[in-house]
């Protein structure tokens, strides 16, 4: 399943205003920053994890929790052996490879990286792209062109994901070595990929550019959507939690 | 030799692309696959080259099942012309393109120069072009080019004439005619185009949901408007004009026969019944 494809639904989440949810995830992405406890960020996770499940998002939030875990367990192991300070837990010989500072700095940033991203992943599962395109030109004025920049930098990600699935197809299928097992061979493997991902993507974007112009780009202006996003009381309650949720983080 | 047995093939939760397909390609054939859009074309032919493996039964190439086989050591054998070019070409002059499929492959430095200069011959391309701003028939060519300078014994065609204006697409099949004709090159051309069908392959699988529909030498299947109509596509106009006409016009396929055809019935005598 693509992890940042849009997921309908009717749940208080779904009904937010775009920009609370925007603003939202941004709150909830500070809590967890400022925090130093490994219990807060597990707090925080687990959080999140029920939040979705009143929403409905449950099983969407678990595959994303796996996944974020295989990014955490990268930064755990870089961290556990590059951070030197504590006491020596286990030492070969008089080579140290890890200490207690280690595992704890470890443990709190990956914790940190599932905390952070788990919110920033579901606003995608939430929201759709339009409509997050349509309030920021709506409540925050922003410029049309640069919410359209944001949104459709999204939005191409699935099709780039596709088309470098097709190129690796047609580079396997010229005898491109793409199964090797070494590890340096296949990064060097990489230029018959990229090159024709970023030839094919100047292209799109000179295509696209040209039938956004003859579609009337440039006349947009804040008065062109027929859609208002108007704030509702809901969004308070949810903007003032996460700040509760910063001040709480802040003092454990 | 290429040979399908009991070939299943589906994405998980969805409904089979592939329920159970079954056929064999001899060395030196010319073949056609034929169906209608999702009919399973473009599945079939990644199947017959392992970039995808069946979910049960075997895909045999020369006996080696492509679900044990390296899809780099499947690639020295079966060449594969996509669509669209675009998505091979990697390289900045045409030169450096034709030699990077040998070079992969580890074909000794003087060899892969030799083979280039008389790739870039046979094709009539200049080596020193650069690639992605050349036109789509170029483009198509030279990505033809680079697939049939590793010498595979089989070559799969995805819909290759796409996007090219006549003379540039007779002069890619003519090519591969050739090749097949003088070489024994194996040919499985995925196409919609029955003119092009009927003048150059010399058998066609039709498929429909998955399923051969119809499998049978070019003549015969051209004649079977009902099995080309279940594979949407539209007849070549020859035959069907010739169908048409009756059992006198039954040899009836090119333009010229038909005219021979025609002027010996206006000799007779009245038009053909």
């Amino acid at each position: 399943m693509n992890l940042l494809q849009y997921q309908p639904g009717e749940s208080f989440l779904h009904k937010l205003n775009p920009v609370t949810k925007l603003l939202a995830v941004f709150l909830y992405c500070v809590a967890c920053i400022i925090s130093d406890s490994i219990f807060v960020e597990l707090g925080l996770i687990f959080l999140m994890l029920i939040i979705c499940f009143f929403a409905g998002l449950g099983k969407r939030a678990l595959s994303l929790t796996k996944n974020l875990l295989i990014l955490g367990g990268m930064m755990f192991i870089l961290q556990l052996l590059f951070v030197r300070t504590g006491t020596p837990l286990l030492k070969i010989g008089s080579l140290c490879i890890f200490t207690t500072g280690g595992v704890f700095s470890a443990l709190l940033l990956s914790c940190r990286i599932i905390a952070t991203m788990l919110p920033m992943m579901l606003l995608f599962a939430i929201t759709q792209m339009t409509d997050l395109c349509g309030a920021m030109v709506k409540r925050l004025h922003i410029p049309y062109r640069y919410a359209f920049i944001v949104t459709t930098a999204f939005r191409f990600v699935p099709l780039f994901t596709s088309e470098f699935h097709d190129i690796e197809d047609a580079q396997k299928a010229r005898g491109v070595e793409y199964d090797t097992k070494n590890i340096f061979k296949k990064i060097g493997l990489v230029v018959p990929l990229v090159v024709p991902l970023l030839m094919s993507s100047l292209k799109k974007v000179d295509a696209g550019a040209m039938s956004a112009e003859v579609r009337g780009f440039n006349l947009r202006t804040v008065r062109s959507g027929y859609r208002d996003y108007p704030f509702a009381a809901g969004d308070g309650v949810c903007i003032a939690l996460t700040v509760v949720l910063i001040i709480i983080s802040a003092l454990l | 030799m290429l040979a399908f047995e009991h070939v299943h093939f589906e994405y998980p939760e969805t409904p089979p692309i592939i329920p159970d397909l079954s056929f064999t390609i001899g060395d030196g054939d010319f073949v056609a696959l034929i169906g209608s859009n999702g009919a399973g074309k473009s599945t079939v032919s990644r199947l017959a080259n392992g970039l995808l493996l069946p979910t049960s039964g075997k895909v045999l190439l020369d006996g080696a099942d492509t679900r044990t086989t390296r899809t780099s050591a499947i690639a020295r054998k079966v060449g594969f012309l996509f669509q669209n070019p675009d998505r091979q070409i990697c390289q900045n002059t045409v030169r450096e393109e034709l030699a990077f499929g040998l070079k992969v492959q580890g074909v000794p430095e003087e060899e892969v120069k030799a083979r280039t200069e008389e790739a870039l011959r046979d094709f009539s391309l200049d080596g020193d072009w650069f690639p992605f701003t050349r036109s789509r028939g170029e483009r198509q060519r030279i990505a033809l080019a680079s697939v049939l300078i590793c010498r595979p014994k089989m070559v799969i065609l995805d819909e290759p004439t796409t996007g090219l204006d006549y003379k540039e697409c007779i002069a890619i099949m003519d090519y591969i005619t050739r090749l097949n004709r003088e070489t024994g090159l194996t040919v499985l051309m995925v196409s919609h185009d029955m003119e092009l069908v009927q003048q150059y392959a010399k058998r066609v699988l039709v498929l429909t949901n998955g399923q051969l529909q119809g499998d049978g030498p070019v003549t015969e299947i051209m004649k079977d408007l009902s099995i080309l109509e279940k594979a949407h596509v539209r007849p070549a106009q020859i035959p069907a004009l010739a169908l048409r006409f009756g059992d006198r016009f039954k040899d009836v396929y090119t333009v010229d026969e038909m005219a021979a055809a025609l002027k010996a019935a206006a000799k007779k005598g009245g038009a053909p019944a």
